[in-house]
């Protein structure tokens, strides 16, 4: 059968049906085009802005008072060491981060060596306070991208130690979503887009997933549960779970307790606004106690916390050769997450107690000195300490302060 | 049923009229009324039918009888199962929990059900036929444009081989690619027919519309098209020297036409438009570098070989040739060409083309050259005979049992013949962990296993419901860090133990072919070794890792 040549009335009909076959498969799918950017490896159109509907972060508060895991003149004198007393020159983001984790935002103190809450934010929000104390030729910290404001992170002192370390310590430290932020080139950003550039990097198997998860969980619910990061993947809290109990426990930031503290904050926001599955809130339950009576079996008997702890006993029965800065680690930090979890999840109150008169003594024989040289560590002891006592540094701090002022006279 | 057994050749004592033609061919046997043949002219067939059957025949038994392939079959097999179970294509990947939350846009969809509603009414035998049979049905496409074109049998069979050998590959392993070949030569086929057919217009659309939703590998076909068109345009313009008579040209028009209908036909999938976007971003995924089928075409690969062969022999040929090489041959020849060297998959789609240019420039350079020993291979049929008188019956009648015989001899036929097949042992590869799954299956692992991308897909088919594989053939729905770890673990790389602690890893499934991780294993004083048989070994960590035990369902 012959056919004749197609005449320009048919040609523009079938143009025409065409044109109109990928408009309407376009409007049912106007985020096709961006998956096909993602393809060729382009990232325009290929990540939506997460909405986030609060303007404040969400407070995840401590459960218990309990003067006997430490009193307040043991917190004082704790506390009184940890305050972030830094020389301004060469200040390490990583220092500042923990600071300001431990002391909030609105912390001042009377002494003007040590730096305030509100110092502490502006250095790692403003990249003209941050290049004042590293000077113009360090990189700096923040970095402009086209959907949000990055961080530069890693093992330099200049640099976050994290990733995502420096946005998690700004959110618990109780910044405003529209806080100011400001990166090389005087371009105000807020604090949103950070939270937007972390949602956008974020991917599940990187090593250091910890702050990510804590600060997604902390700003997110219970409007947004789930999400898609630049790559597609769609991240829900029920990943993120998965992801913190994954793996050997031992291994994670911190002799992996910072896993347990994300996990238990997770837990708390589930609490709250339902943002696991049960599978999963089941599983997380299973783990977290395990955890428990992994730390209850590994205890030393002097109260303390081998960095192996996740062994159990066996941790205990053979104790491996380490510096005493690993325990205080460990020590501090399982204190920290215990204070924030349930009570399904406490292990007996003396294992505690045990604990926290370890990190007393520890810390009382302490230089101050001693202390700034590993600050990271002895924060999360203040930290852990106070929040025993359902409170916040800068808050039993300020407290404190005012009742020695009082009993001083004037 | 009766028919005439002269034993003459038809091609020698030829009709000498077209009314003799007509009759058919005389019988000096007295008994000849008696013996004509009587069938209807639609049965009638030439003497080269049985030929064609005969051949076609014995390559599709020998491809009903080759293994089932143990990697990426198994997943589709599974997505089928998956699909036919819950109704519905999965949002996410569903068998990785390390790829938990990536999107799955699955290409393949159709092919998996069907796959699967074969495998699930008439067991693996059926399988082996499904994959000899798209063999089959490309052999025989080929075949009947390769004899249109050249009439002759002797140059059609020997496109078939060549296609057989440049193609080998790919045409080893069953997967839904093989569909998509099976529509791209019926594409190619039908492109290269001496006249259009008004019914193009329905069979094209129709068959992008299917191939959209059988492999993800209709571009190729969309190229092909546009390929077509492009080169009419040009050899027109060549011709005339004007581009108003390119846009006035009958066949470039309907080419262009075909080609739009064709792409907007792809839209009836699933996914729609993002179906484009998935087929490039597949191809452009990272982790394809790190397997060998998408690595580039060399010289030391077999198919490399093949292809340098024949690409030689082709510019040969063409040098030669008196036929005119159009710019459509030229643009494909090359074009398919380039991308095989850019990744050897692509191999597949130049072998026919390359097989089609062959018989068309060989059988022209024998006919020019009248090389005796092959002048009776590309003699002409005698002006004015009516074709139909080379037709007969008796052909018909042996094709016929020609291919139920071939049919008869597969283990399908025998499975339908005899209602018994072979045991599944018999018709998988010898590298399918058949053992290591029913082991599984007795000891269900807890928590997460590391096990071999090529073993993945069965494991999830055949081992027990929920297995946490770490991979799968489907290396393209992999994280790009998990599959790094992977490859790290996989060549044993410095820290590659500490990998598997990170992902909480108590239990190894490994083949023995992957040789260095699995002598690490055994010299460990970690590792157990659980089960061992020919094809692979599971190794269980003898003290779990802590905080493993438990896993989110």
């Amino acid at each position: 059968m012959k056919t004749r040549r197609p005449s320009p009335r048919i040609m523009l009909i079938v143009q025409a049906a065409v044109c109109a076959a990928f408009a309407i498969a376009f409007a049912r799918q106007p985020d096709a085009l961006g998956r096909g950017m993602r393809a060729a490896g382009l990232e325009i159109g290929a990540f939506s802005d997460v909405p986030v509907t609060r303007d404040v972060v969400q407070q995840v508060e401590p459960l218990y008072d309990d003067p006997q895991v430490v009193s307040d003149e043991e917190l004082a004198m704790v506390l009184g060491k940890v305050r972030p007393r830094f020389s301004r020159r060469h200040l390490r983001p990583n220092y500042v981060e923990h600071a300001l984790r431990t002391w909030g935002a609105d912390a001042t103190f009377a002494d003007d060596a040590v730096l305030s809450g509100r110092e502490m934010v502006e250095f790692l929000s403003n990249h003209g306070r941050y290049a004042k104390s590293w000077g113009g030729d360090t990189p700096p910290l923040l970095i402009n991208e086209t959907g949000g404001v990055a961080v530069r992170w890693g093992d330099d002192p200049s640099a976050s130690v994290h990733h995502d370390h420096l946005l998690a310590s700004l959110s618990e430290a109780g910044v405003h979503l529209q806080e100011k932020v400001v990166p090389p080139g005087n371009r105000t950003k807020t604090f949103g887009s950070l939270l937007q550039q972390a949602l956008r990097d974020f991917r599940i198997d990187e090593r250091e997933t910890e702050w990510s998860a804590m600060a997604f969980a902390l700003w997110l619910p219970p409007q947004t549960k789930a999400w898609r990061n630049s790559a597609g993947r769609r991240i829900t809290f029920d990943l993120l779970a998965a992801r913190l109990m994954r793996g050997d426990a031992r291994l994670g930031v911190c002799s992996g307790t910072h896993r347990l503290y994300s996990l238990a904050l997770l837990w708390r926001v589930d609490r709250r606004h339902g943002i696991l599955s049960p599978g999963v809130r089941a599983a997380a339950r299973d783990y977290l106690q395990r955890m428990r009576d992994a730390i209850a079996a590994s205890q030393f008997p002097d109260g303390h916390w081998a960095s192996d702890w996740a062994r159990g006993e066996a941790s205990r029965r053979r104790p491996v050769d380490e510096p005493e800065y690993k325990a205080v680690i460990a020590t501090g930090h399982h204190l920290e997450w215990l204070a924030i979890a349930p009570p399904e999840f406490q292990p007996p109150r003396e294992v505690v107690r045990k604990a926290a008169r370890w990190l007393v003594q520890t810390t009382a024989g302490k230089s101050r000195a001693e202390v700034l040289a590993r600050y990271t560590f002895y924060s999360h002891v203040g930290n852990a300490l106070t929040l025993w006592r359902k409170t916040r540094p800068a808050e039993f701090w300020t407290r404190h302060v005012s009742h020695r002022n009082t009993a001083n006279g004037p | 049923m009766s028919a005439t057994i002269t034993g003459q050749d038809p091609a020698s004592d030829a009709p000498q009229s077209p009314r003799d033609a007509a009759r058919g061919p005389v019988s000096d046997d007295p008994d000849g009324p008696a013996l004509q043949d009587r069938m209807p002219q639609w049965f009638r067939s030439p003497r080269s039918l049985p030929l064609y059957v005969l051949a076609i025949g014995l390559a599709f038994c020998y491809f009903s009888y080759r293994p089932l392939w143990h990697e990426d079959l198994w997943g589709h097999l599974s997505y089928g199962r998956l699909i036919v179970s819950t109704g519905g294509i999965p949002e996410f990947e569903p068998f990785m929990p390390l790829a938990e939350g990536v999107p799955l846009v699955d290409t393949a969809w159709l092919s998996q059900v069907l796959g699967y509603r074969v495998q699930e009414l008439f067991g693996v035998t059926a399988l082996q036929f499904l994959y000899a049979g798209a063999i089959a049905l490309c052999l025989s496409l080929l075949a009947w444009r390769f004899h249109q074109r050249t009439g002759s049998v002797a140059f059609s069979l020997a496109g078939l081989l060549l296609f057989l050998w440049v193609g080998s590959h790919v045409l080893a392993v069953i997967r839904p690619q093989l569909a998509g070949l099976c529509c791209f030569v019926g594409l190619f086929v039908l492109l290269n027919s001496r006249r259009p057919h008004a019914a193009d217009w329905f069979v094209v659309p129709v068959l992008f519309a299917l191939w959209a939703n059988l492999h993800g590998s209709f571009p190729v076909g969309l190229l092909l098209l546009a390929t077509f068109c492009a080169g009419r345009a040009i050899d027109v313009w060549r011709r005339t020297g004007r581009f108003s008579r390119v846009w006035k040209d009958r066949r470039t028009r309907r080419l262009l036409l075909l080609t739009e209908l064709a792409a907007a036909a792809v839209l009836l999938n699933p996914y729609g438009l993002q179906l484009y976007a998935e087929v490039f971003a597949v191809a452009s995924n990272p982790n394809l570098q790190d397997l060998k089928d998408w690595e580039p075409l060399t010289l030391r690969m077999q198919q490399g070989r093949a292809a340098l062969a024949v690409a030689f022999a082709l510019m040969v040929l063409i040098r030669f040739s008196p036929r005119r090489v159009r710019a459509t041959e030229a643009l494909l020849l090359i074009g398919l060409g380039a991308a095989a060297l850019w990744s050897s998959r692509f191999l597949v789609w130049w072998a026919p083309l390359a097989a089609f240019s062959f018989v068309q420039h060989g059988h022209a350079v024998v006919r020019k050259i009248s090389f005796r020993p092959f002048a009776k291979l590309s003699r002409p049929r005698p002006a004015g005979c009516d074709p139909s008188a080379y037709r007969r019956s008796l052909w018909t009648v042996a094709a016929i049992g020609l291919a139920w015989i071939c049919f008869a001899c597969t283990p399908f036929g025998f499975r339908l013949v005899h209602g018994e097949g072979p045991e599944l042992a018999e018709s998988v590869s010898e590298e399918t962990p058949l053992g290591t799954a029913a082991y599984l299956r007795e000891h269900p692992p807890r928590g997460q296993i590391f096990n071999a991308f090529e073993q993945g897909d069965y494991l999830v088919w055949a081992g027990p419901p929920g297995l946490p594989v770490f991979v799968t053939s489907h290396a393209h729905l992999v994280p790009a860090q998990v599959w790094y770890d992977y490859v790290s673990v996989l060549l044993t790389e410095d820290g590659w133990e500490s990998v598997l602690e990170r992902y909480g890893v108590n239990t190894v499934v490994w083949p023995h072919r992957h040789e260095r991780l699995m002598s690490r294993l055994r010299a460990s004083d970690e590792w157990e070794l659980q089960y061992e048989d020919s094809n692979s070994a599971v190794f269980v960590r003898k003290t779990p890792l802590p905080g493993t035990e438990a896993r989110p369902q």
